[in-house]
């Protein structure tokens, strides 16, 4: 064979062997899902440990294992069958701080997945604050961190003093927005609101995480939908306290006049009245259920009876 | 043909009497005893520590192996100039790439065999001093035969290993070969992550670079078996067939293009 | 059939990594071989002679021009069965014994087990290290090794051997040694190409040579009739000679140097025959201790070439 011949030939069965390795490739993974048991995900779960053998190669591999965390959460979230534990999200996101502590996002994207009650995240509001006072402890002045805690301990533990702490101290950093303290403020004096809360959603509307921008208007939606069940609740009370008995149906109210027609939720599905308590609801295979457990109002203040704790 | 198998042996029986793999190999050995001591310590978790260690001294070893081996067989005989000899013999440069290749896979397989051995001697211990060969905890009985399954898996790495290591020999100094064959052996672990960069990642043109990448460099992550067989969860055979089919191919990949580049160089 | 053929054979390398300059290893070399000649590739170090035995190996491939052994293309399976190569400063497989590296080579020319210990020991025999068969080569002295290339290069009984400096770092038997080993192999009708920076090895062992300068061919034919070979003087070492005998002939002397108590060396012109001082010497008393004939150094003449080319 001349040079040329011998030449074209190797190129071809190269290209011949390495289509059929990518075909190989392909198939297994279609077959059998890739990647390692999630143990495998961690090789060292210590972070001191990772960051000596890490290096010179800390922010790489900080990067490695945030879209593992990603990943992890993701396989979890999509998970048909046992439950959703998230286990390994905040190992992963610790042992990605650890090699890289200015890794803002993962602080901050992070800390709301461990914080989002189940199943939509792990639930795990304690967890979530330690990793962001871990983020405070290296970049002390970085007021989001502050925000985040005090959003924490506010929305999912209901701790306003411990809130208002928060957002006091991040207030109190230099280039912080004006709005921190007035959530301290608000905090102290009104305790939980359902006004604070939609500004708050509002501002992470804003934020840069995608994941957070949905939550957040997911929420919003149904801050909308309590507004509208305590409206139809005032409805409801309103025609037993004239009839004497609770409404057995929409329809009674609407016939009564009360009503324009059968009530629907922001996503179309139909609230519910219960017959036997003149309760309002949310409607069965609504996409807002499970309704959030609204801050209750400081107990301080709580001279009127709480609100409604809808479900 | 027969050269191929003469050159084959020959290998063998080099590497046989160098000190290099007999060292690795008796460390290998020493860390399955030590793992067995360290096993005491830790409450209830023996035969997995036994098992993981032993796997993942079967793997690092390994690797070291094939690599000095593979580095040594080539690289060294080029810069030592011994090859000079053998290539005016009646052998085509193919046959000596084949048969080199070949010798090297031969010794693996004998390592890989005695440290098989040591292993399963150690568990076989340890399970008998310890009164059963099964716990519930365990995950797996304690002489399982799925360890099989990743030992040949670790075997199939060990072999594209192998392949890379002779590839750089064909045009490197021993010590950029070594260095590049290890550089790619890291990669090839942490492969499955370039894979999920699309998901991160925003441009278009970089996803599909890392999704190349994904496919053209080895990808040995999916043939780490070790966690699921060590927790007794079934590793199906289809997934170990693919496996075997992709090394194969992408090995005879490695070995073409090594061929091709050892057949054009000069031997200066 | 010619044993070996070169047309215009050239080669180029490049050298510098970040821009390569062209270097031109050997230029335009043609060169014909017959059959069972015993031919001397002559050359300072760093002529092109080594890069010459490498092309005809094909362990490196021809910028331009070509080369034929045997009637076929270097590098040609068919021919390498029946060639032999000893490569410059040989280094073999440390791990193997001379025995097992001699049959290792040789089943890859496809003998049998039986017929490879037949020639194998008859090898080491001839070779001279039948005792040390069984050593590990790591522990082979140059001077052994060199013979255990030897031994490997004739494995096969072949019809041309190339020895790329055969000579080289052997004490004065073991060059004795290989001179006579030459001389077998051209006895049973081997062509020898070999190649050498020492003259005296081409003198006793050549009928044809080609000298090479600086990658270009500078000369070619019988030593004879190399111009630059001829003879141009003679030195004697006498002893036993008083200085006044000395002072009585200094007109017929060139050079004269002292080597020890009434021994000297004398440099004598070409003409007339030294027998006629030896004879008149000798009347006086002074013996004879050695007579060679003066001829150019090769390094000598390469310098002249290169001289001659200057400037480029």
């Amino acid at each position: 064979m001349t040079r040329n011949a011998r030449a074209l030939a190797f190129a071809m069965t190269l290209a011949c062997l390495a289509i059929a390795a990518t075909g190989l490739q392909m198939a297994r993974d279609r077959a059998y899902a890739p990647g390692p048991t999630d143990n495998q995900l961690l090789y060292v779960s210590s972070g001191r440990m990772i960051e000596k053998i890490a290096l010179s190669y800390d922010a790489i591999l900080a990067d490695a294992y945030w879209i593992r965390a990603l990943q992890h959460y993701g396989r979890e979230h999509l998970k048909t069958e046992g439950v959703k534990t998230y286990d390994l999200l905040y190992p992963l996101l610790d042992l990605t701080t650890t090699l890289d502590p200015q890794f803002v996002i993962a602080y901050r994207f992070g800390a709301p997945f461990l914080a989002e009650s189940r199943p939509n995240g792990a639930g795990r509001s304690d967890l979530a604050i330690a990793l962001l006072k871990k983020g405070i402890g290296r970049t002390p002045d970085k007021w989001d961190y502050y925000h985040d805690i005090g959003f924490i301990y506010y929305w999912h533990l209901h701790d306003y003093r411990q809130a208002a702490e928060w957002f006091k101290r991040g207030g109190d950093r230099p280039g912080a927005p004006w709005w921190l303290k007035t959530y301290a403020a608000v905090m102290l004096a009104r305790g939980g609101d359902r006004q604070a809360s939609r500004f708050m959603w509002q501002q992470l509307t804003q934020s840069e995480s995608a994941w957070l921008r949905e939550t957040s208007h997911r929420r919003l939606t149904q801050l909308d939908a309590l507004d509208q069940i305590d409206e139809l609740q005032r409805v409801s009370e309103g025609f037993t306290a004239r009839a004497g008995r609770n409404a057995r149906s929409w329809n009674e109210l609407v016939t009564a006049g009360l009503l324009r027609g059968v009530p629907l939720d922001p996503t179309g599905t139909p609230y519910l009245l219960d017959a036997a308590t003149g309760d309002v609801g949310l409607g069965r295979g609504s996409s807002l259920s499970p309704l959030p457990t609204e801050p209750a109002a400081a107990p301080e203040m709580a001279a009127s009876a709480p609100p409604p704790v809808l479900r | 043909m027969s050269a191929i198998r003469h050159i084959a042996v020959n290998v063998f029986r080099e590497s046989v009497r160098d000190k290099v793999p007999y060292n690795l190999v008796l460390f290998a050995l020493m860390l399955m005893g030590v793992s067995y001591l360290l096993g005491q310590l830790s409450a209830g978790q023996e035969i997995k520590i036994i098992k993981d260690l032993g796997l993942a001294a079967m793997s690092l070893f390994g690797s070291f192996i094939a690599v000095f081996i593979g580095i040594g067989l080539v690289s060294k005989e080029v810069e030592r100039r011994s090859i000079y000899a053998l290539l005016a013999k009646p052998i085509s440069r193919r046959q000596l790439v084949m048969g080199k290749y070949l010798g090297l896979v031969l010794t693996l397989l004998v390592n890989i065999a005695v440290m098989t051995v040591a292993f399963y001697t150690v568990l076989g211990v340890m399970a008998w001093m310890d009164g059963s060969w099964f716990r519930p905890h365990w995950g797996a009985s304690a002489l399982d035969p799925a360890l099989l399954k990743a030992i040949a898996m670790i075997g199939l790495q060990l072999m594209i290993v192998t392949a890379v290591a002779l590839l750089f020999s064909t045009f490197s100094s021993p010590m950029l070969a070594a260095g590049l064959t290890f550089g790619l052996y890291i990669i090839g672990h942490f492969n499955a992550d370039l894979k999920n960069f699309e998901a991160v990642v925003d441009s278009r043109p970089i996803a599909y670079l890392a999704r190349a990448m994904y496919y053209l460099l080895p990808n040995l992550a999916p043939l780490d078996v070790k966690a699921q067989v060590v927790h007794g969860v079934h590793v199906p055979a289809g997934l170990l067939l693919f496996n075997t089919a992709y090394a194969l191919v992408y090995i005879a990949a490695l070995l073409v293009v090594a061929t091709f580049i050892f057949a054009r160089r000069d031997f200066k | 059939m010619l044993a070996i053929e070169t047309d215009s054979l050239s080669k180029s390398f490049a050298v510098g990594f970040w821009r390569p300059r062209s270097y031109r290893a050997l230029e335009g070399l043609t060169l014909a071989v017959e059959q069972g000649e015993t031919f001397g590739f002559l050359g300072p170090n760093g002529a092109g002679k080594t890069t010459t035995l490498k092309l005809l190996m094909q362990l490196i491939y021809p910028t331009s021009g070509r080369a034929e052994v045997l009637g076929r293309p270097v590098g040609d399976v068919g021919v390498k069965r029946r060639i032999g190569y000893l490569p410059e400063s040989p280094y073999f497989y440390d791990y193997l014994t001379a025995e097992e590296l001699l049959s290792y080579f040789a089943s890859l020319f496809g003998y049998a087990a039986a017929d490879r210990r037949r020639r194998v020991s008859a090898l080491l025999d001839e070779v001279g290290i039948a005792a040390e068969r069984r050593l590990p080569l790591r522990k082979f002295s140059k001077g052994m090794l060199q013979r255990v290339g030897i031994a490997q290069a004739i494995l096969n009984d072949p019809d041309v051997v190339f020895l790329d400096e055969p000579m080289s770092g052997l004490d004065p038997l073991g060059r004795r040694e290989v001179r006579n080993l030459i001389l077998r192999l051209r006895d049973r009708g081997c062509t020898v190409f070999f190649s050498s920076h020492v003259l005296a090895d081409a003198e006793a062992l050549c009928s044809r040579v080609a000298i090479l300068a600086q990658g270009k061919l500078v000369a070619t034919g019988r030593m004879s009739e190399i111009h630059a070979f001829q003879v141009r003087g003679w030195d004697l070492v006498v002893g036993g000679l008083s200085p006044d005998t000395l002072h009585k002939h200094a007109g017929r002397i060139t050079k004269v140097a002292r080597v020890a108590e009434n021994q000297y060396a004398l440099e004598l012109p070409l003409n007339p025959t030294p027998d006629l001082l030896l004879t008149d010497l000798m009347t006086e008393g002074a013996y004879l201790i050695s007579l060679n004939p003066l001829r150019e150094t090769l390094e000598d003449y390469f310098v002249a070439q290169v001289q001659k080319q200057r400037p480029r």
